[in-house]
C-alpha cells in the first residue's frame, strides 16, 4: 500500500539494467530448474489450470451422474478405469473415489496452488520490492513436491483401494475407513500426495515469511506492506502451524495401515475420533489458507478500481491475524455430531460464531473502501464485487451451521456442500478469477479481452448460482452429500443443479478461449495499465516486468501514514 | 416423481396390500439379513431368545399388529411437483426439540441471514449506482472512521449474542438426560445396514435392509428410503437411543426428528428422543462409511405403547416391560441359580472386596 | 537494523521457521498420550476413571456423610464386527448409591473354533458422568484370552464419585450407560501365547 515516488525511480533504473535483467536461460534450465519466482509462479499457475481442469471435470462426472436417481455413468466410468463396471460395490466406490479426488485437487493442487504458490510468488516479492524469494532453490522444490504430490493422487486412482480401485475415503480420510476400512495400495499413495503436497507447502511458508520479514524494500515496514503481502503472510503462519499437524495425522494413518500401529484403532487402545480431532485442527485453518489470499486480492482490487486507499488498512490486516488466530480454536464445529459433550459443543458455537465479527469488518471495509470512490468497471473490479455478495452468502450460511443444535440436522447434508461452495468455489475461485484478470497482462505482457473477461464473469456467476444455491434446499429437505443415488423427491433440484454445471463449464471455454486470444493476438500490455488507483510496487515495472527486477532496492519514503499512500503524482506507466 | 400423490391414489388397496406383506415377513424379520452380515450380528438375538424359551414366557405369534401403510409416511422429503416451497426447506419436524430448532431457523436465523446478505447486495448496488467513475469524478480521500468501524463491530456481536441464546437453549435442550424409564434401543451401524436392538425389551436385534426399487415402489413407499425391517419404536414416551458403529463409522440421521448421532466403533454414543405422532420416519446414514453409503436408510415407524408392545412380542425373544417385570417377579420367588464359571474364585474375591 | 548480512538474516528466520513446524508436527505426535491424558482425567469423551481400594473406601465414607442420590447403572456391551464372541451383561440394569461399591459381571463366550484374544474399549454416557464413574476391577483393563467354546464371567468392581451431587450437570441425569465393547486384539496370537508360556516357565 505504500509505494511512493520513489518506486517509480527504481523502475527507471531497472530499464537501465534491462540488458542484464533479461538474461534467460535456456528452455530446460529456465522451466525445469527454475529458481526465478516469476517463473516458478507462472508454473504454479499453470499446474493449478491443469489440475483445475482434471477437478472439473470430475465434478462434470458428479453432476452428470447426480442430474437423475440411479446409477447411470458410475458402471461405465469403472469399466473406462479398468474395473468390472458391472459390479454395484465398484460403482458406489467409483463415486467415493471421484468424490475424494475432486476434494483433494480442488483444495491442495488447485486453489492452494494458484493462490499461495502463483500470485503469491509472482507478487509477494514485486509488492515489498525484492529482487527474488529468500530461498530460490527451495521455492524450485516446493514446487516440484507439489507436482509430484499431485501424481501420486493422479496415481492412487489406477490402484486397489478396498472394493475396487482408487482412495474412496473422503478428503477428510477419516478412520477407520481409511485404515481398515480401505484395503489396498490406493489410500496409501493419496495419504502420500498429501505428504509431498504438504512438504512442498511448508517449504514454501517458510520462504514467504522470511521474504516477508527480512527481504521489503527500505522502508516499507510491516505497516506499509500492501494487503495481499498481509495475507500471504497470515496464510504462510496458518500452513507453518496446521500443516504438520495434518502430517502427524496421517502418517499415523500410515502406520496404523501398515505397520501394525494402533493410533486410531480402538481394538489396540486407538481412538478414530482423535483422528477427527487432528484432522480438523488442520482442517479448520486450512480453509482459511484458502480464503485468506483471497481477501488480500480482493482488497488490492477494490482499492485499485476505487481509485481509493483501502478504507480501515490496519483493522483490515488485523482482521486477517484474528480471522487466523481464531481458525485454530474452532475445529470441532465439523464434528458437532461424533458424541461431544454438551459444554464442548456449547464452547465451539459460541467461538466459531466469533469468526463472523472480523470477517463481517472485512466486507464491510471493502464496501467502504468503495464508498465515495469513482469506481471503474473492469473485469477484476467485477469479479471483486462478485466474491464480496458471494462469499457474504456463504458466510451467512456459516452462521446458521455454527450452532451445534442446528447442526444435528444440517451436518453432512448438502447445506453444507453449498455452504463450503460459496465460500470457497465461489469465495476463493472468484478471488482467483479477480487476481488473474488483474494481474494477466503484468504476468503476460498481453491484454486479455474486457468484453470475453466480463462474459466469462456473468455466465460463471449464473453457472455457480445455478449449481449451488439449489443445494441448500436439497440440504435442508435432508439429502444427505457424498450420496451417489437419492430418493426421487430430490430430483428437481438436483437436475437444476447440473444444468447450473453446463452453464459454468461453457463460461470456462470462454476463459480458455480469452486466454488464447491474449497470448496469440493480446495487445501489448503498458506498465502500469490499471492508470492511477494501482499503486503497489508491481506496477512501477514494466509488463512482463524483467527477468530479474529491482536490483538497486526502491526506496519507500516514510512521511506519508499506512493508509494515505496514493501518490501524489499520476503514476507514469 | 411424486410418492406423496402415489400414496394417495394408490391407498385404498394398497395399503391393505402392504399391511398383509408386513405382517407375512415380520416374524423372520428379525433374523432376514444381508448376504454379506456375519452370523455374529444375530447373536444377541437368538441368545436372548433362548434365554426367553426358558423363561416359560408365551409370546403371542399372531400379536394382532400391522405394520403403518405409506398413508402414515410423515418424514420424508418434499418433491418440488408436490410442494415447491416444502421442497426448499426443513422437513416437518415430529418432535419437540425439532419444532424449537425448526422455529430457530425459521424466525432468528433465516430472517437474518436474509437480511445481512440483502443489505450487503443493497450497499454494493448502491456504490455500483452512486459511486461509477460517471457518477463521481474524484474519489474522496477517506479512509478511516472510527465510529462507524465501532458500529459494523458491535452490531454483528449483537446479532450473534441474539442467535447464541437460543442456540444454547437448543443445545441444552438436546442434551437433556434421558429418564431411567426410558425405553432403550440401540442403532448399530454395519456396512452398510443397521441394527436396531431392544435393549430394555429382551435385547433382540432387528436387522433393517434397503428395499430394492421395485419392492420400495410396490409398497407405496420411497426407493432409497424404504426398508425391509422397520425401527418400531413407541410414540409420546422418551427413548434412550443409542449409537454403535461396529466396523467403521457410521451417522444415524433422521431429518423430521432433528436427530443425528455418529455411530464409532468402540464407544457408544446416546441422546433422547421424544417423538410425538405416530407416523413413519425416513432418514439415511449420513457419515461416509464405503462403498454403499447411500444405501442404508433408516424407517422409523413410531407407534402408541399397546402397538408397540404388540410388535416386541411378536420378535424372536422379545419381551414388553410388563413380560420382563413377571419373569423377574417368578425367577426373585426360588433362589437364582449360579451358573459355572471359569474364574469363579476371581469373582468370589471381587465380591468380598465389594462387601 | 542489525549488522548482520541479509543471507544470515534469512537462514535464522528460515530456521525458527522450521523450529516452529517441527515443534507442530511434534505436537501432532504428542496428541495422542496427550488426549487419552485429558480424556482420563476430565472424562471427556465419556472416559471411566480407574480407582484404588482406598479411594473407594473414601468415596463411600463421604458418600455417608453426604447421604442420598443413587443412580441406575445399565450395561452394554457390543462386540466389533470381526470378533466372534458372544459378549453380555447378567443383568440389563442395576441401581447403585453414589458411593457404594457394587460389581457387574459380563458374560463372554468363544464362539469361533480358535483361541482369540480379546481387548475391550469402554465409555459411559451421558458423558458428563465419566469423570465420576470410577472402576477399581475391571476386565478391560487386562486383555482376555477365549480357547473355542470357553465361557467366562467377567466382573467389573465400580462406584460412582460423591463429587457427582456437586455437579450441575449431572443433576438430571438418573442412569449411567456403562458400555464395552470387544475388539480382536492386535498382537499375533502365537507371540502372544509364547510370551506367556515364557513367563510361566
Amino acid at each position: 500500500m505504500a509505494t511512493t515516488a520513489e518506486g517509480f525511480d527504481a523502475h527507471h533504473e531497472d530499464h537501465a539494467a534491462h540488458d542484464h535483467a533479461d538474461h534467460k536461460p535456456g528452455f530446460f534450465a529456465r522451466w525445469f530448474m527454475s529458481t526465478n519466482h516469476k517463473d516458478i509462479g507462472t508454473l504454479y499457475l499453470i499446474f493449478a489450470i491443469i489440475a483445475g481442469i482434471i477437478g472439473g471435470v470430475i465434478s462434470g462426472a458428479m453432476r452428470a451422474e447426480l442430474a437423475a436417481p440411479g446409477l447411470q455413468y458410475m458402471g461405465m466410468i469403472v469399466d473406462m478405469m479398468g474395473g468390472d463396471g458391472s459390479s454395484f460395490d465398484q460403482q458406489g466406490h467409483m463415486w467415493n473415489v471421484l468424490i475424494t479426488a475432486h476434494g483433494l485437487i480442488m483444495v491442495f493442487f488447485m486453489v492452494m496452488p494458484a493462490m499461495i504458490g502463483g500470485f503469491g510468488n509472482w507478487f509477494v516479492p514485486l509488492m515489498i520490492g525484492a529482487p527474488d524469494m529468500a530461498f530460490p532453490r527451495m521455492n524450485n522444490i516446493s514446487f516440484w513436491l507439489t507436482v509430484a504430490g499431485f501424481f501420486s493422487l493422479l496415481f492412487s486412482l489406477f490402484v486397489p483401494g478396498g472394493v475396487g480401485l482408487g482412495a474412496g475415503t473422503g478428503w477428510t480420510v477419516y478412520a477407520p475407513l481409511s485404515t481398515s476400512g480401505s484395503v489396498g495400495p490406493a489410500v496409501d499413495f493419496a495419504i502420500f500426495s498429501l505428504h509431498l503436497a504438504g512438504a512442498g507447502s511448508i517449504l514454501g511458508a517458510t520462504n514467504f515469511i522470511t521474504t516477508i520479514f527480512n527481504m521489503r524494500a527500505p522502508g516499507m515496514t510491516l505497516h506499509k506492506m500492501p494487503l495481499f503481502v498481509w495475507s500471504v503472510l497470515v496464510t504462510a503462519f496458518l500452513l507453518l502451524l496446521a500443516l504438520p499437524v495434518l502430517a502427524a495425522a496421517i502418517t499415523m494413518l500410515i502406520t496404523d495401515r501398515n505397520f501394525g500401529t494402533t493410533f486410531f484403532d480402538p481394538a489396540g487402545g486407538g481412538d478414530p475420533v482423535l483422528y477427527q480431532h487432528l484432522f480438523w485442527f488442520f482442517g479448520h485453518p486450512e480453509v482459511y489458507i484458502m480464503i485468506l489470499p483471497g481477501f488480500g486480492m480482493v482488497s488490492q482490487i477494490v482499492a485499485t478500481f476505487s481509485r481509493k486507499p483501502v478504507f480501515g488498512y490496519l483493522g483490515m490486516a488485523y482482521a486477517m491475524v484474528a480471522i487466523g488466530v481464531v481458525g485454530f480454536i474452532v475445529w470441532a464445529h465439523h464434528m458437532y455430531t461424533v458424541g461431544l459433550d454438551v459444554n464442548t459443543k456449547m464452547y465451539f458455537t459460541a467461538a466459531t460464531m466469533v469468526i463472523a465479527v472480523p470477517t463481517g469488518i472485512k466486507i464491510f471495509s471493502w464496501i467502504a473502501t468503495m464508498w465515495g470512490g469513482s469506481i471503474e468497471f473492469k473485469s477484476p473490479m467485477v469479479w471483486a464485487m462478485g466474491f464480496i455478495f458471494l462469499f457474504t452468502v456463504g458466510g451467512v450460511t456459516g452462521v446458521v451451521l455454527a450452532n451445534g443444535g442446528i447442526d444435528d440436522n444440517l451436518h453432512d447434508s448438502y447445506y453444507v456442500v453449498a455452504h463450503f461452495h460459496y465460500v470457497l468455489s465461489m469465495g476463493a475461485v472468484f478471488s482467483i478469477f479477480a487476481g488473474f484478470y488483474y494481474w494477466f497482462p503484468k504476468m503476460s505482457g498481453r491484454w486479455h479481452s474486457e468484453f470475453l473477461s466480463h462474459l466469462h464473469f456473468w455466465v460463471f456467476f449464473i453457472g455457480v448460482n445455478v449449481i449451488f444455491f439449489p443445494q441448500h434446499f436439497l440440504g435442508l429437505n435432508g439429502m444427505a452429500r457424498r450420496y451417489p443415488d437419492y430418493t426421487a423427491a430430490f430430483e428437481y433440484w438436483n437436475q437444476i443443479s447440473s444444468y447450473g454445471y453446463v452453464i459454468m463449464a461453457g463460461s470456462m471455454i470462454i476463459f480458455f478461449v480469452n486466454i488464447g486470444y491474449a497470448l496469440v493476438a493480446g495487445k501489448r500490455a503498458a506498465g502500469n495499465y490499471w492508470g492511477e488507483g494501482a499503486t503497489t510496487l508491481e506496477w512501477s515495472l514494466s509488463s512482463p516486468p524483467p527477468f530479474h527486477q529491482f536490483e538497486t532496492l526502491p526506496v519507500i519514503e516514510d512521511h506519508h501514514s499506512a493508509d494515505d499512500h496514493i501518490s501524489d503524482r499520476p503514476a507514469t506507466a | 416423481m411424486n410418492f406423496g400423490t402415489i400414496a394417495r391414489n394408490k391407498m385404498h388397496f394398497l395399503t391393505m396390500l402392504v399391511a398383509a406383506f408386513m405382517v407375512a415377513i415380520a416374524p423372520s424379520g428379525a433374523v432376514a439379513q444381508d448376504i454379506s452380515a456375519p452370523a455374529s450380528t444375530v447373536d444377541a438375538a437368538e441368545v436372548v431368545a433362548e434365554s426367553v424359551a426358558d423363561g416359560e414366557v408365551v409370546i403371542d405369534e399372531t400379536g394382532g399388529f400391522e405394520h403403518f401403510g405409506p398413508d402414515r409416511i410423515l418424514g420424508q422429503p418434499t418433491s418440488a411437483d408436490e410442494d415447491m416451497l416444502a421442497s426448499m426447506t426443513f422437513q416437518d419436524q415430529y418432535t419437540a426439540n425439532g419444532n424449537y430448532a425448526l422455529w430457530m431457523h425459521d424466525a432468528i436465523l433465516l430472517p437474518i441471514i436474509f437480511a445481512i446478505s440483502l443489505f450487503v447486495l443493497g450497499l454494493l448496488l448502491w456504490v455500483i449506482a452512486r459511486y461509477r467513475r460517471a457518477a463521481n469524478q474524484v474519489p474522496s480521500k477517506t479512509s478511516h472512521n472510527t465510529l462507524i468501524e465501532i458500529i459494523w463491530t458491535v452490531v454483528p456481536v449483537i446479532i450473534l449474542v441474539v442467535i447464541a441464546v437460543p442456540s444454547i437453549t437448543l443445545l441444552a435442550r438436546q442434551y437433556q438426560a434421558p429418564p431411567e424409564d426410558a425405553i432403550t434401543i440401540k442403532a448399530n451401524g454395519y456396512q452398510w445396514y443397521w441394527g436396531y436392538e431392544y435393549l430394555d425389551n429382551g435385547g433382540f436385534e432387528v436387522i433393517s435392509n434397503m428395499l430394492d426399487e421395485s419392492e420400495a415402489l410396490s409398497a407405496g413407499e420411497p426407493h432409497q428410503l424404504a426398508v425391509d425391517n422397520r425401527m418400531v419404536v413407541p410414540v409420546g414416551v422418551p427413548i434412550r437411543l443409542q449409537v454403535f458403529g461396529a466396523d467403521v463409522i457410521h451417522s444415524f440421521a433422521v431429518p423430521s426428528l432433528w436427530f443425528k448421532m455418529d455411530a464409532v466403533p468402540g464407544r457408544i454414543n446416546e441422546k433422547i428422543l421424544l417423538i410425538e405422532e405416530e407416523g413413519i420416519y425416513y432418514g439415511q446414514c449420513m457419515e461416509l462409511c464405503g462403498a454403499r453409503h447411500g444405501y442404508m436408510p433408516i424407517t422409523v415407524e413410531a407407534r402408541s405403547m399397546e402397538d408397540y408392545n404388540a410388535w416386541v412380542a411378536m420378535q424372536p425373544g422379545g419381551m414388553t416391560r410388563a413380560q420382563i417385570q413377571a419373569e423377574d417377579a417368578a425367577a426373585a420367588a426360588p433362589a437364582p441359580v449360579e451358573e459355572a464359571t471359569d474364574d469363579g474364585t476371581e469373582e468370589g474375591e471381587a465380591v468380598e472386596a465389594a462387601a | 537494523m542489525t549488522t548482520a548480512t541479509l543471507e544470515d538474516r534469512n537462514r535464522r528466520t528460515m530456521l525458527l521457521a522450521f523450529g516452529g513446524a517441527l515443534a507442530m508436527l511434534g505436537l501432532g505426535y504428542a496428541a495422542v498420550p496427550l488426549y487419552d491424558l485429558f480424556c482420563r482425567v476430565t472424562g471427556f469423551g465419556g472416559t471411566t476413571q480407574v480407582a484404588t481400594e482406598a479411594e473407594a473406601s473414601a468415596a463411600e465414607r463421604m458418600a455417608t456423610l453426604a447421604g442420598g442420590k443413587s443412580f441406575s447403572i445399565r450395561f452394554d456391551a457390543n462386540t466389533a464386527r470381526d470378533m466372534p464372541w458372544d459378549f453380555r451383561p447378567t443383568q440389563v440394569t442395576d441401581r447403585v448409591a453414589v458411593g457404594q461399591r457394587d460389581m457387574a459381571t459380563y458374560i463372554a463366550r468363544n464362539n469361533s473354533d480358535q483361541p482369540i484374544t480379546g481387548t475391550a474399549t469402554f465409555n459411559v454416557e451421558p458423558e458428563q458422568a465419566g469423570r465420576y464413574f470410577n472402576k477399581i476391577q475391571c476386565f478391560c483393563f487386562t486383555e482376555q484370552t477365549l480357547q473355542p467354546g470357553q465361557e467366562i464371567r467377567m466382573p467389573v468392581l465400580y462406584f460412582v464419585d460423591p463429587a457427582v451431587m456437586d455437579d450441575p450437570n449431572m443433576k438430571d441425569v438418573e442412569q449411567i450407560t456403562l458400555s464395552y465393547t470387544f475388539h480382536r486384539a492386535i498382537e499375533n496370537e502365537e507371540t502372544k501365547t509364547g510370551e506367556l508360556a515364557e513367563q510361566d516357565s
